[in-house]
């Protein structure tokens, strides 16, 4: 995965026919996609998953926590 | 021995070790995999694969999920039957073997099967999606095989079909004998190959340790499939397992 000048993901971007039927491994809810940071947010788990070369990362020990503002803006 | 622990091949392990050791086998082996498996079964692999798919019975238009799908062999047979219209996801927990798997696939013109990257045991799918799963090889090296199965039981539709290919066991003792012969070959073929008879070790020992057709078939039940059967191939070397939800 490349990124321009201003910090912005340019990778393929996740297939939005896998991104309807894809919940959080952990609490099966739903997911925002964070397209700008390749990143998938779970408001229930409080966990960002990577996407990697469009690839979804959808495991617990490659995610990050989200930080209380992130969690704050899923509201 | 502690209760918890899990096999790997002949070891018993913490359940974090097989999952980690595991993952290590397969970083290591993803670029020769596919000329590996060809080597090591004849290139019988292949034939299983498709009689596995036969089992499915997935028509045009269906949904179908291959979990440890790895380099994506069956995802590409799978997407010859379903077609455009229906959708076929690649899972695995190794991100080394979907990125082999997802390149094969988009060098074949399969660029529309989707891929990521997802642990059996707790998968990120909606409930009751699927019209079918399978599972070629990759049941034997999960950690804990019961809770992958329910959530394979969760993701799939009612009537939805769980197929899995395994290694399993003969019956024959000329067979069984023969096969323990041949077996020793593979860590001298992994050295050659691949430069690993580590890992070839391991899948010798996994192949022994795995639970036999009817113990398999119990698994599969508890983990909530009312119906459940198997077809042998090679004698019980190989077994195709069919479940309904």
């Amino acid at each position: 995965m490349t990124r321009n000048a201003m910090g912005g993901a340019s990778g393929p971007m996740v297939d939005p026919k896998l991104l309807e039927i894809l919940v959080c491994p952990i609490t099966k809810t739903a997911l925002v996609y964070r397209r700008e940071m390749e990143e998938l947010w779970s408001k229930a788990s409080g966990l960002a998953f990577p996407v990697r070369d469009g690839i979804p990362i959808m495991l617990e020990d490659q995610a990050r926590a989200l930080t209380p503002e992130e969690q704050e803006s899923l509201n | 021995m502690n209760e918890d622990r899990v096999n790997f091949g002949y070891d018993f392990v913490e359940p974090d070790e097989k999952t980690r050791r595991v993952g290590n086998i397969f970083r290591t082996v993803a670029d020769r995999y596919d000329v590996m498996n060809d080597v090591m079964s004849f290139g019988l692999h292949r034939i299983f694969k498709r009689i596995a798919i036969e089992t499915t019975s997935l028509r045009p238009g269906s949904k179908v999920l291959d979990v440890a799908g790895g380099t994506g062999d069956l995802c590409g047979l799978l997407a010859d039957v379903v077609g455009h219209e229906g959708q076929v996801i690649l899972a695995d927990i190794n991100e080394s073997m979907t990125n082999i798997g997802r390149d094969k696939l988009i060098d074949s013109g399969y660029a529309w099967i989707q891929t990521t990257v997802a642990d059996a045991e707790k998968l990120p799918f909606s409930d009751c999606y699927f019209d079918a799963i399978t599972i070629a090889f990759g049941l034997r090296n999960m950690t804990n095989k019961d809770c992958a199965l329910s959530e394979c039981h969760r993701i799939l539709k009612p009537g939805g079909i769980l197929v899995i290919l395994e290694f399993s066991k003969t019956t024959h003792p000329l067979l069984k004998r023969a096969y323990r012969f041949y077996q020793q070959s593979w860590p001298i073929a992994g050295q050659l190959i691949a430069g690993d008879s580590a890992s070839y070790r391991y899948l010798i020992e996994s192949i022994d340790v795995h639970p036999n057709q009817s113990e398999l078939n119990c698994i599969i039940t508890d983990a909530g499939f009312p119906e459940v059967r198997y077809e042998n191939l090679l004698g019980g070397l190989v077994a195709i397992h069919r479940a309904e939800k």
